[in-house]
């Protein structure tokens, strides 16, 4: 087993490292400039995301440590905040954060109804932040926000650009949909049904199965009776895993094409406890460790930890990239908003996910979406392999 | 001498309503949005200690009851706007209503059994917010269901603050009233002696069905006011989880009594919301915590901290 | 024909699946009257410890036995503190005291094995399949099957049918009058509970090959367990029998048929269940208080 460097950091610690570092020691005043840059990382250490949150956390570490915690001539101090994967103890966190420890800067979460619950306080607060990971499509449409960026995907992207795959390279009938029954399943498929449809596909049954399935065995059963030329399927996290492995016992697995948006066949976080069920899973994604722009991430993420990023990892990675571009252009002056925001919706970020624009309507990201199939990789093991890429996706956004 | 522990309790209660408008005027938006939410969910709590600290009856779908009035209030002020007495009405109802069915539910069950009913009773409302997403948002959670008459006056941190210290207060005299009385003197003892009270001629049904109404209504009122904190109410407030939360304060607090309530939540609160900021082994600490509770204060915290002070 | 065979054989490897997550409950709840709410813990325990001896090289039979016997010694240990003095407590406090020790084994297993979800790597025999009837049916949960069956028989002989379970129930209903027959009241209890968290700890490591171990997993487990030994009713093994089996087609079949509203139905059989028969399925011969 591998023993995981415990990279929790406390605040305590790093409130001390940044008192010791040679800060220019001016007396209080209104220039809050000369002080540390607070930036907050919101993430589930605790409760159903707790790996991804973590790796979450060990990519925005990473980020910051390989820049020595400075941006624009400021030294940044990291505050990391634990949701619990709850929105009521994650807008509890929020609010101290905002009110007590007067951050300049948020960012992070995991899960979408967390993103949806501290829109209306963030933005009432005007505090600039960055959704890492939460694919909610609402964020980039009704809940939008001039201070809130999403450096990450939307549903619709993966489901839409999933659909086009489909249906130009596998069949354009005769598939069934299986997702996780909650809202970003619904949005995935739905989002997968639609454009399909548009594409002139046409979708067979679809499959809903609660949240935290033990046994996948009723409904591989089924599937196996109906034979289906494909199946699209979001499930994600240990259902993702109990899925692929229960496929191969069922000897479904290479047997009809698994599609599915990237959480499915996520690198770190499914593909070492899968290991050969996820072999010729395809999906879509914006993160995969076979990019070219990721390239330098993944070689010092695995020096570091030990393993392939995935989302997660990479999302805190690319974060901190996004963060720091704006605050470099703002030479520090985190209080000049207008001109940060300027600046991200203005220029490309060079990114671990690969180039970043960001829409001027709603501040999401546009990004280019890999499909990526898990071939062996170099040393024989299960890896994301680009297989195509689709540039410069970008979400339809509001009255969509 | 009926007049010295009056005195007592009204120097009591003057101090405590002083200690809580001093608060109010003090505090800035973040504490008294904190306070707030201990307040409520104290509340709940202290609607839980009716239950089973009074009546015996360990129940594990009080955070159901509390999660479905929000919601019923969210979904209210969805449509109709939110007017205060509309909204406190209305918890007040889905509450009482809620806590009427689960009592129908497990009139003959007792003790563990009891336990597992309201749990299953309390998860199928879950299931049935999670998966009605197109009124009650799904997992996502409910927002924006004041954007039809903006937001209301009375959610303002002072303002939901003061309602919520209201309730709180109003519910407490509540209850220690209802305790007095035949009827809730019948439930503590259907809870000490249920043979000699069948014996007696009393209805188990009628006193169980009376109390828990009384609590879902409590709950209901305290549950109505929470969406307004945020104005966002998630699926986790109806969980089985929440409820085993609200159990887990009430027993710090102590469960037998009714103010103890607040002690718990606020102790729970305060711990869960500041210690992981210092270290990622904060749910150690609070498994710990628990432990020592149990072992040291088995009473919970109200009536240890008299036992020891007191003589 | 073939089909519902399956299904049906998927529903008794499931049932069984819940059958192996009560076994050490009902133990201790059923028959100790001791709410262990630490249960979900120890079943992940067994599932990690299996993972890691499965991982490691060893022999792989050996996991199993090596997942009971430890976790059966932190039962052990329990029992000398703080359990010992908690089986005459109520059953609240009994619920604080194990939930906080949950707490606490959660946070040291999610601090020691990391939080990501982890397959134990099966032997190559426990791999295949079988075909029944022309489909596929995994070995493993054939596996299962027999271990669950057998788990569950050996339990019942002893519990139900036993003199030792006997003197175990003995202690529980009146444990005065069973010590001045002469029963080491002490002794039969930390026995019961050591064999009740290594059975739960067993049941962990068959399981972790179907559901993979994850932090969560206890609470999932813990849930599963507490309505499965519930319903059934308390006093006897061959209650959780039965409400494992029922709970489990149940389950299955509302997968196959109604896939969204399998929770749902599931919950609702349970609450239907408990109206009829408000003290489980097989009702406790003794009256209590």
């Amino acid at each position: 087993m591998v023993m995981i460097p415990s990279f929790s950091v406390s605040r305590r610690r790093l409130l001390a490292a940044a008192a010791a570092l040679p800060v220019a020691a001016h007396a209080p005043s209104v220039l809050a400039q000369n002080g540390p840059l607070k930036i907050a990382l919101l993430t589930s250490l605790s409760g159903p995301f707790a790996s991804l949150g973590e790796s979450m956390r060990m990519g925005l570490q990473l980020f910051l440590e390989q820049n020595q915690y400075e941006m624009g001539g400021r030294k940044v101090e990291l505050l990391v905040e634990d949701d619990h994967g709850k929105p009521d103890e994650a807008l509890r966190k929020v609010r101290k954060l905002i009110s007590r420890d007067r951050i300049d800067v948020l960012c992070g979460v995991i899960s979408a109804n967390i993103a949806l619950a501290i829109r209306d306080v963030v933005a009432d607060a005007e505090l600039l932040t960055f959704i890492s990971n939460a694919a909610a499509n609402d964020l980039a449409r009704g809940a939008a926000s001039p201070y809130i960026f999403r450096p990450t995907k939307t549903s619709w992207m993966l489901g839409h650009t999933g659909a086009l795959w489909v249906h130009g390279h596998i069949a354009a009938s005769g598939g069934i949909t299986l997702g996780s029954d909650y809202a970003a399943g619904r949005e995935y498929i739905g989002d997968f049904i639609h454009t399909f449809e548009a594409q002139g596909g046409s979708v067979g049954q679809s499959i809903w199965t609660p949240l935290g399935t033990a046994d996948f065995a009723p409904i591989i059963m089924n599937l196996a009776a109906a034979q289906p030329r494909f199946i699209y399927c979001f499930l994600a996290g240990a259902d993702a895993v109990r899925f692929l492995q229960q496929m191969k016992d069922y000897k479904m697995h290479g047997k009809v094409p698994v599609i599915g948006p990237g959480a499915l066949f996520d690198q770190e976080d499914v593909i070492p406890a899968a290991g050969d069920a996820s072999m010729g899973g395809i999906s879509s994604f914006h993160q995969s460790p076979g990019a070219p722009a990721a390239a330098d991430f993944v070689r010092a993420y695995q020096a570091a930890r030990g393993r392939l990023p995935g989302e997660a990892s990479t999302s805190g990675y690319a974060t901190g990239q996004v963060i720091k571009a704006g605050v470099d252009a703002v030479q520090g002056d985190i209080g000049n908003k207008a001109v940060f925001k300027d600046y991200l919706l203005g220029n490309a970020v060079g990114t671990a996910f690969g180039p970043m624009h960001f829409d001027p309507r709603n501040n999401q990201a546009i990004l280019d979406i890999y499909i990526n199939e898990v071939r062996p990789g170099p040393d024989g093991k299960p890896f994301n392999t680009v297989i195509h890429t689709y540039e410069r996706v970008r979400d339809p956004g509001p009255k969509a | 001498m009926k007049t010295a522990p009056a005195l007592a309790h009204i120097r009591t209660a003057l101090a405590a309503a002083a200690a809580l408008t001093a608060y109010g005027a003090l505090a800035d938006p973040y504490l008294l949005r904190l306070a707030t939410e201990i307040l409520l969910v104290g509340t709940a709590v202290m609607s839980l200690n009716l239950v089973t600290g009074q009546g015996g009856l360990v129940s594990l779908c009080h955070g159901s009851l509390f999660g479905g009035a929000a919601y019923a209030a969210a979904m209210l002020a969805q449509q109709t706007g939110a007017n205060l007495a509309a909204t406190l009405a209305i918890g007040i109802a889905a509450g009482a209503c809620l806590a009427f069915l689960v009592a129908l539910v497990s009139l003959r069950s007792n003790g563990l059994f009891f336990l597992v009913v309201t749990l299953v009773a309390g998860q199928l409302l879950w299931e049935v917010v999670f998966h009605w997403r197109e009124a009650t948002g799904g997992a996502d959670g409910l927002r924006g269901f004041t954007s039809a008459a903006g937001r209301p006056w009375w959610s303002q941190p002072v303002w939901l603050y003061a309602w919520s210290a209201a309730w709180a207060c109003a519910s407490l005299m509540l209850l220690r009233r209802y305790l007095r009385r035949p009827a809730g003197i019948a439930l503590q003892a259907l809870r000490d002696q249920p043979l000699r009270m069948q014996a007696l001629g009393y209805s188990a049904s009628r006193i169980r069905i009376g109390a828990f109404a009384l609590s879902g209504a409590i709950a209901g009122g305290a549950g109505a006011l929470y969406p307004f904190l945020n104005l966002y109410i998630s699926p986790q407030a109806v969980h089985w989880s929440f409820s085993a939360t609200l159990l887990i304060m009430g027993v710090i607090g102590g469960i037998k009594t009714l103010h103890g309530a607040f002690a718990g939540a606020a102790i729970y609160l305060l711990i869960q919301t500041y210690l992981s900021s210092y270290t990622d082994r904060w749910q150690l600490l609070i498994g710990l915590l628990f432990v020592v509770t149990v072992l040291f204060m088995p009473d919970g915290v109200a009536r240890g901290l008299r036992r020891r002070g007191g003589p | 024909m073939s089909y519902y065979l399956l299904q049906a054989l998927n529903a008794l490897s499931f049932s069984v699946l819940l059958l192996l997550t009560g076994l050490g409950l009902t133990l201790v709840l059923s028959l100790m009257n001791f709410i262990n709410l630490a249960h979900g813990s120890f079943f992940l325990l067994g599932g990690y410890i299996a993972t890691q001896w499965l991982a490691s090289g060893a022999p792989w039979w050996l996991a199993f036995p090596c997942a009971f016997v430890l976790t059966g010694l932190i039962g052990l240990l329990l029992d000398r503190f703080p359990f010992g003095q908690f089986y005459a407590r109520t059953h609240l406090m009994q619920v604080l005291l194990t939930y906080g020790l949950a707490i606490i084994f959660a946070d040291l297993m999610r601090w020691g094995f990391s939080a990501d979800t982890l397959t134990p790597p099966l032997p190559e025999i426990l791999r295949g399949g079988v075909w029944i009837a022309g489909l596929p049916f995994p070995t493993y949960r054939l596996l299962i099957i027999a271990a669950g069956i057998a788990l569950a028989l050996a339990l019942w002989l002893i519990l139900d049918r036993s003199l030792w379970g006997a003197a175990l129930r003995a202690c529980v209903s009146d444990r005065d009058i069973a010590e001045t027959l002469g029963l080491n009241a002490r002794r039969i209890f930390t026995i019961g509970m050591a064999v009740a968290a290594g059975l739960s700890g067993l049941g962990g490591a068959l399981g972790a090959g179907m559901l993979s171990v994850h932090p969560g997993l206890d609470e999932e487990v813990l849930l599963l367990a507490l309505l499965v030994v519930v319903i059934g009713g308390l006093g006897s093994v061959k209650s959780v029998i039965v409400s494992a089996l029922i709970l489990g087609f149940v389950d299955t079949f509302s997968r196959v048929w109604l896939p969204s509203f399998s929770s749902a139905v599931t919950l609702g059989a349970m609450l239907l269940i408990l109206v009829a028969r408000p003290q489980g399925l097989l009702q406790a011969q003794a009256r209590t208080v």
